[in-house]
């Protein structure tokens, strides 16, 4: 009875970091269309988060990753899964109240692995899993992106250099909203597919899955696609303002190159079953667009402040999953641990949101 | 050790998809503007057969880029 209600907030708490994943994430899909004017912010965030929607639905080898790829699953229980789980959702909180870009996939991951830890030591993480699916990829895919918009910019400005800037720009404009729903697709498919591996991950420690035949219910991808689009629709304002005017400048030729590149170097990693950080990939691509045109436009000192916050991202995480593991544990392996800090969570949340929203709104002007 | 725990097949693989995808959308796209431009330029000079070739241009660009993303998008979907 005790698993079955654990697992029922496992749930739950894994639909609502979709949710915050989509909702912190929303910067990276629509930020350099809306700064470059190709869109209208609301059209812009609802058009991510339908193609957020469809593009949770186009492939479930990301979700097999996280589900299986870097923690031992006899070590998972129900609890774990809800430590590490709240412990990314506290880091994703932490990061939007302070306006950092941070990572949600590797919060996820941080937080999962910071769990297991706490729960069955170090020897039930799979070190090569994590090496080769997660750093790895996470090292290189930011410089890939970085590396393919600056190219592209460069081609693309030495193609239509000659030509009038109006209907370049007009032209460019469009491939923008192509670009952005690309982008968005992209988003959707990798990330959505994280929540997925993760309550595959629950069903596996309460047994409703073997381990040996890993599969994604069907309910769990169509309730996953719903929580990020969701999280996307609502969106987050205040990081759309870092990533999308504070790195640099862009034209509307650069939004494209930065967009498409982004979006190319997720779904190829999606391809390959990598959980990537569309946050990273998407910065260093806006970098990368911005770096072939003028080293000098690229606010480095911002970029560093955000390297900085992915770098803390996987311990801070870890730790916190960890800590929340502890926590949990103290009320025993039943229900009540995962209840009182569901509760102390979604107070947390409210009150943190208040606060935010009365920061926020602007103070009467008086005569 | 290390670097025998790393699958550089799949790495290296994204790593020229990625290449290839997002600098030839870029590219061919932007063929397709300067289709477009030029026969718009063209056409108000009245020269109807070098804008008639620049509008095939710019077709074919915006075709091929949509339907290198689509068939990128197969393959997604299909490997899965």
């Amino acid at each position: 009875m005790s698993g079955d209600i654990i697992l029922v907030i496992v749930i739950a708490t894994a639909l609502a970091f979709d949710f915050t994943n989509g909702f912190h994430d929303t910067a990276n899909v629509v930020a350099t269309a809306i700064s470059t004017r190709a869109i209208a912010p609301k059209p812009a965030v609802a058009m991510a988060a339908l193609l957020n929607f469809v593009g949770a639905f186009l492939s479930l080898k990301v979700a097999a990753t996280v589900g299986k790829g870097f923690v031992d699953t006899n070590a998972i229980t129900t609890t774990v899964v809800f430590a590490g789980l709240v412990g990314a959702i506290a880091w994703n909180v932490i990061t939007w109240y302070f306006g950092l870009p941070s990572s949600s996939s590797h919060a996820l991951i941080g937080g999962l692995v910071g769990a297991v830890i706490a729960a069955a030591g170090f020897a039930a993480v799979n070190g090569e899993g994590l090496l080769s699916n997660l750093i790895v990829p996470a090292i290189i895919a930011p410089p890939i992106a970085f590396l393919v918009a600056g190219v592209s910019i460069l081609l693309v400005y030495r193609i239509v250099g000659k030509l009038h800037p109006g209907p370049v720009g007009h032209g460019f404009r469009l491939g923008q909203l192509a670009s952005s729903g690309l982008l968005a697709l992209s988003h959707g498919t990798n990330d959505a597919q994280k929540t997925m591996g993760v309550i595959a991950l629950a069903l596996v420690a309460h047994g409703d899955i073997s381990s040996k035949a890993f599969y994604v219910p069907d309910w769990v991808v169509v309730a996953s696609a719903t929580a990020i689009a969701l999280g996307t629709f609502v969106g987050g304002w205040r990081i759309i303002k870092t990533l999308g005017t504070r790195i640099i400048e862009m034209d509307v030729a650069q939004g494209f190159a930065a967009q498409a590149a982004g979006a190319t170097v997720i779904l190829a990693a999606s391809s390959a079953g990598y959980p990537l950080s569309t946050t990273h990939v998407i910065s260093g691509s806006i970098m990368g667009s911005g770096a072939a045109k003028r080293l000098s436009a690229v606010r480095w000192g911002v970029a560093g402040n955000i390297v900085g916050a992915w770098t803390l991202t996987l311990p801070a995480a870890a730790l916190m999953g960890g800590v929340v593991y502890a926590i949990a544990t103290l009320f025993g392996n039943g229900a009540i641990g995962p209840l009182i800090i569901s509760l102390v969570l979604l107070a947390t949340l409210a009150a943190v949101f208040i606060r935010r929203l009365q920061q926020a709104t602007p103070a009467p002007v008086t005569p | 050790m290390i670097v025998a725990a790393i699958n550089t097949h799949a790495l290296i693989k994204m790593v020229y998809s990625s290449v290839l995808a997002g600098v030839g959308v870029a590219v061919v796209f932007s063929v397709a503007i300067v289709g477009a431009a030029r026969s718009s330029d063209l056409r108000r000079e009245h020269r109807t057969a070098a804008a008639a070739a620049y509008t095939a241009l710019a077709a074919g660009g915006l075709l091929l880029a949509v339907g290198m993303v689509i068939y990128g998008l197969i393959l997604v979907a299909h490997k899965s």
